[in-house]
């Protein structure tokens, strides 16, 4: 049979992969995402919206010059790792990661947030590790890593409903509606809201996560994926959170669906939100 | 128009209940940071009787947990964590004489009592923008409970620090007009 990648199989160093993904994990942090300035601040709507874009500029140019994180919570890490047929991994890639999270965590001004246990009189793992890896193997080549700098106030509003299967879109809608009008304003709105539907429990969330990975602005290819994407954009937007929850402003930058098929019984759908500052970027070797 | 209203040290009720929900205030004076650990564990030394390691009374609690620093600087990125989720120990905090509460994010209906019924105000800073916040700090001390690192009890100096009054002490939130 013949195929890409038939029996020429690259190694991939793990000291190519930590460095490239230290520098990432860097950038992410200190860098203000440039895919978000101008949908939060391109156009003024009032008095507070305006004060905070200035600080939001200010905040950018002394992260960028002090190497001082953009946010104090420099959150969790979870990296979503695509490895192609063609590659061979020097060793099992979380404990590359880790090494790459632990390493730039300790030697930037950065926040170390994890504890262990997680219940009870818990200690601070004092580097920002375990860190959370998902592996996908792929048709592809090479190796991509998807990085998502996640903080605890968006974490915090994930949710997941196991809708009955003859639910409407409305009754869905509906239920994204109140949940971001009840507690977006907690997670450091304009939010990115990425959504699953279809599948488990379980593939309903890693699809709301995932959808988080995708880039400001873009659309679905599923054409009825696109057109909800869209439609809930817009209702969101209706709720005039607003920037900072002061009503002035776009108060989501995006909304992102996944879609899976579903057990004829079951349908589950889960929410996951990003901040606006939205430290997602990727690495490929 | 945002009214503004600088705020110094010492903190006064007289000007604490000028206060406006909506109203930009900028606070110079010392703050107490502390979060959810450290308040759980302020409230079970309080429980079980003993003293608490610091006095809150006319204090200004600003619910944050910093980033590390860097050598020589005061501290490191700092800005506010979800109040919400420290709704709980609220009442015990105005109990021990705490003024005000900084943080982020919209607090459940009891915050609205207990500001009317205590006349103390709940102040929202500016999130995101936590290397900006740092630079408005101008000193900082671990003051209690070290070894939970980022969320250790610190007293900190803060200068022209930019909050805006989110619940006001006759417990009206901020709407927008």
């Amino acid at each position: 049979m013949g195929g890409r990648g038939d029996g020429i199989m690259r190694s991939i160093r793990a000291a190519d992969l930590e460095k490239k993904v230290y520098r990432l994990l860097k950038e992410l942090n200190l860098r203000f995402n440039p895919q978000v300035m101008e949908r939060l601040c391109g156009s003024v709507e009032g008095e507070y919206h305006q004060y905070f874009c200035e600080l939001f500029r200010k905040n950018a140019e002394i992260a960028a010059r002090a190497s001082l994180p953009l946010c104090q919570d420099t959150g969790f890490v979870e990296f979503y790792v695509e490895v192609g047929r063609n590659v061979v991994l020097e060793e099992p890639v979380f404990k590359t990661l880790n090494r790459a999270v632990s390493n730039v965590y300790m030697e930037f001004p950065f926040r170390y947030s994890m504890v262990d246990p997680p219940l009870g009189p818990s200690k601070n793992t004092k580097d920002n590790t375990p860190t959370f890896v998902h592996v996908e193997l792929t048709e592809g080549e090479g190796v991509s890593i998807t990085a998502h700098v996640k903080g605890g106030g968006s974490e915090n509003l994930t949710a997941l409903w196991m809708f009955l299967p003859t639910a409407s879109e409305e009754e869905i809608n509906n239920a994204i509606e109140d949940h971001i009008r009840s507690k977006g304003g907690r997670s450091c709105p304009p939010l990115h809201v990425g959504i699953g539907v279809g599948g488990s429990a379980d593939t309903a969330l890693f699809m709301a996560k995932r959808a988080l990975l995708r880039n400001l602005g873009e659309r679905s290819p599923i054409p009825f994926v696109a057109r909800w994407e869209e439609k809930l954009f817009f209702r969101l937007n209706k709720l005039k959170i607003g920037v900072q929850g002061f009503g002035e402003g776009p108060t989501v930058l995006d909304v992102h669906i996944l879609t899976q098929p579903r057990h004829i019984a079951v349908l589950p759908v889960a929410v996951a939100v990003d901040c606006f500052l939205c430290r997602v970027g990727r690495v490929s070797l | 128009m945002i009214k503004n209203i600088d705020i110094t040290e010492p903190y006064t009720s007289e000007v604490f209940e000028k206060l406006r929900a909506g109203d930009r205030v900028l606070l110079t004076g010392r703050v107490v940071v502390m979060r959810d650990s450290a308040q759980r564990r302020l409230l079970s030394l309080c429980e079980g009787g003993s003293n608490l390691p610091l006095n809150l009374k006319g204090t200004v609690v600003f619910y944050a947990g910093p980033a590390k620093e860097m050598a020589g600087a005061p501290i490191g990125a700092i800005g506010p964590t979800t109040s919400a989720r420290m709704d709980k120990y609220l009442k015990f905090l105005y109990q021990q004489g705490v003024m005000a509460t900084i943080g982020k994010g919209d607090r459940s209906e009891l915050v609205e009592t207990l500001n009317k019924e205590y006349r103390r105000v709940y102040f929202v800073a500016p999130s995101g923008v936590a290397a900006f916040l740092a630079s408005r700090v101008e000193r900082s001390e671990v003051v209690a409970f070290e070894d939970l690192g980022p969320e250790a009890i610190r007293l900190i100096e803060v200068h022209d620090f930019p909050l805006f009054v989110w619940i006001d002490a006759f417990g009206r939130k901020y709407r927008h007009p």
